[in-house]
């Protein structure tokens, strides 16, 4: 194997590991948090749904570089691409593992995007980078938590209004309880036909994935609350409903992001991969199932190695997030994910997920947020691209100097 | 996620508890005070000063944690208000404690003896409703402010309202009494009698004062 291809496949499965190792405290946080799930049933589930995500979902094409946010007709020299996704990958790496060990949830995508425009920048200047595009990238980091925010607001408060503020709140449970989780799965299963089988027709995978999933899942969920529940206190028979519903919709969050973020990684190797074997070919480049395995198993190594200690820490710490709350925030990103990924815009599921937690404090729903926290997860959006760029770029230079 | 704050209605509803156990330890030294085992009442007296300490511990420790950088679903002035309103429900009963502690208590008439002893007992409800009205404002959050369980806890307020003002009656029977049984006392006695209704009365002003400010909770 080439030496310059085996550097990147070595980088690429480092940053899989650091989209491990950061992204899963996101999507199984808020079922950790509430008791839903152990921190090792987390990594295991996390791990599995991650690892079959990346593997079987993950886009088998992917962008030669990223959201094409740099434009490949400018890039005349195709050995520039291997060294700018080596560049690109370590930067990425870098700055994930400074926000892994800092607790700082930050978006994977948006990192690998820095890393990116700043090879681009170094190789050809401004002009090289498709600015609308990464105006769009930067809409996502402000309209992906006010969606998740506003989402979230309004599913707790329906929850409320169905369930929590009823005379009866665990017989509303017992009605309630399935209908939202049928609704999830409706999101679910439509996520499914667009996420992880790439469809494009949303009409087609609400009639024929969403619905038939949601009406499946009501059902089930409905015959189970009947026989198994046994009823004590109404709030937490509630919760304890809502706890079972949380430990699938965390793995759907896991699966789908295994799919998603995947490319993170292996689109730079892939790309690099192309240009090392069959020389460049414009804007997509085929993506070969090892590749994609090595993702997986990165992901999947990432969070038994580290996310797994994240998640110890959520676990051990005293959030009092109850599990009607953490049904809200799952349900409201999954939801503002899968609008979004119709509509074409980038989004960050950290970023929804964050937001999410907000709408549901919004909502008087939890009863303690840490602003502070909140302060500097936010400012840790506004700085991934440019540090990530910044790395990107002296690596690059370092490269182009020795290479 | 550290985005998550520890919620402090745990820790309020432990505070409650231990201002409870400090009024009913008040109230058990009251009783040995009016069956004359001034022994047992200052044995009491001084356990009451002790879970003063400990409610006063656990109030820096809520307050320390309670940083102005937190979303909550109270506002966090409302909960520092109640806080102190709650502790001071713990205050007075050592101020009573302490009066007992120092005074003489020969030679005080039955009557004016059971009506202390009256409003000893009262004060138990009120600090029980106190704690009722914590647990259940910790519900009403839990159940997303739903209509019902406010409800209930207006119920409670209502209740510690009623208990306080059955405290001023007593308390005004008491004051009565006293100047009616003017000579068969001397001043100091008199004194002694006043101030032991007047910090037992604090109670449920005290507690009525936490009441309200759950009211405002409520209506953020």
């Amino acid at each position: 194997m080439d030496p310059l291809l085996l550097v990147t496949v070595i980088l690429g499965f480092a940053m899989a590991w650091n989209i491990g190792a950061n992204d899963v405290a996101n999507s199984m946080g808020t079922a950790v948090g509430a008791r839903a799930i152990t921190p090792k049933q987390a990594a295991i589930i996390a791990g599995t749904m991650n690892f079959l995500g990346a593997y079987f979902f993950g886009k088998s094409v992917a962008d030669t570089i990223r959201k094409g946010i740099l434009n490949v007709n400018m890039i005349h020299d195709p050995m520039v691409i291997v060294y700018g996704s080596l560049s690109a990958l370590l930067a990425a790496s870098i700055w994930l593992i400074f926000a892994t060990y800092n607790g700082l949830p930050v978006s994977t995508t948006h990192s690998i995007i820095g890393g990116i425009v700043g090879y681009g920048l170094v190789y050809a200047g401004s002009g090289i980078v498709d600015w609308g595009k990464l105006g769009q990238v930067v809409l996502s980091w402000i309209l992906s938590p006010i969606f998740g925010a506003i989402v979230a607001f309004f599913v707790f408060k329906a929850i409320r209004g169905t369930i929590l503020a009823r005379d009866d709140p665990l017989r509303s449970a017992r009605h309630w309880a399935p209908f939202w989780t049928g609704l999830a799965f409706i999101v679910i299963g439509t996520m499914f036909y667009i996420k992880v089988l790439h469809g494009s027709d949303l009409a087609k995978g609400v009639i024929f994935y969403g619905i038939p999933t949601g009406f499946v899942v009501f059902l089930l969920t409905y015959a189970l609350i009947r026989v198994k529940f046994k009823p004590s206190d109404p709030y937490i028979g509630v919760e304890s409903i809502f706890r079972k519903v949380q430990v699938v919709t965390s793995g759907y969050v896991a699966l789908a992001h295994g799919s998603n973020d995947v490319a993170n990684a292996v689109g730079p190797i892939a790309a690099a991969y192309a240009v090392l074997t069959v020389g460049l070919s414009g804007m997509k480049v085929p993506v070969p199932r090892w590749i994609l395995a090595l993702g997986g198993l990165g992901i999947a190594i990432g969070i038994f190695m580290y996310g797994y200690k994240v998640m110890e820490t959520v676990g051990k710490k005293i959030t009092e997030l109850t599990n009607t709350r953490g049904f809200s925030i799952d349900f409201s990103a999954a939801t503002v994910i899968l609008v979004a990924s119709w509509l074409g815009m980038p989004i960050s599921t950290t970023h929804t997920v964050v937001g999410a937690v907000v709408g549901v404090g919004l909502a008087r729903g939890v009863k303690a947020i840490n602003t502070s926290i909140l302060r500097d997860i936010i400012i840790s959006w506004f700085v991934t691209v440019p540090v990530a760029g910044l790395i990107s770029a002296v690596i690059f230079k370092i490269l182009l100097l020795v290479g | 996620m550290k985005l998550f704050a520890k919620s402090p209605f745990k820790p309020l509803i432990k505070h409650a508890e231990v201002v409870l156990e400090t009024v009913k330890t008040l109230e058990k030294a009251l009783n040995a005070w009016y069956h004359g085992n001034y022994d047992e009442m200052r044995d009491l007296a001084v356990e009451v000063d002790r879970l003063e300490d400990i409610a006063d511990r656990i109030k820096e420790e809520i307050r320390d944690s309670l940083s102005s950088r937190l979303m909550m679903a109270v506002s966090r002035e409302d909960v520092l208000i109640y806080l102190h309103m709650q502790d001071k429900v713990a205050d007075s009963a050592e101020d009573t404690a302490k009066w007992l502690l120092v005074g003489r208590p020969d030679g005080i008439p039955k009557e004016v003896k059971d009506v202390i002893l009256k409003m000893g007992t009262e004060s138990i409800k009120a600090a029980k409703l106190v704690h009722e009205a914590i647990v259940q404002m910790d519900r009403v959050i839990e159940s997303g402010f739903a209509e019902k369980e406010i409800e209930r806890e207006y119920e409670l307020i209502k209740a510690i309202e009623d208990v306080e003002k059955a405290i001023d009656e007593l308390d005004t029977e008491l004051m009565r009494l006293v100047f009616e049984n003017a000579d068969r006392f001397d001043w100091s006695t008199g004194f002694y009698i006043l101030n032991v209704a007047r910090t037992l009365s604090n109670i449920s002003d005290k507690a009525k004062d936490s009441a309200e400010r759950i009211r405002l909770m409520m209506n953020k």
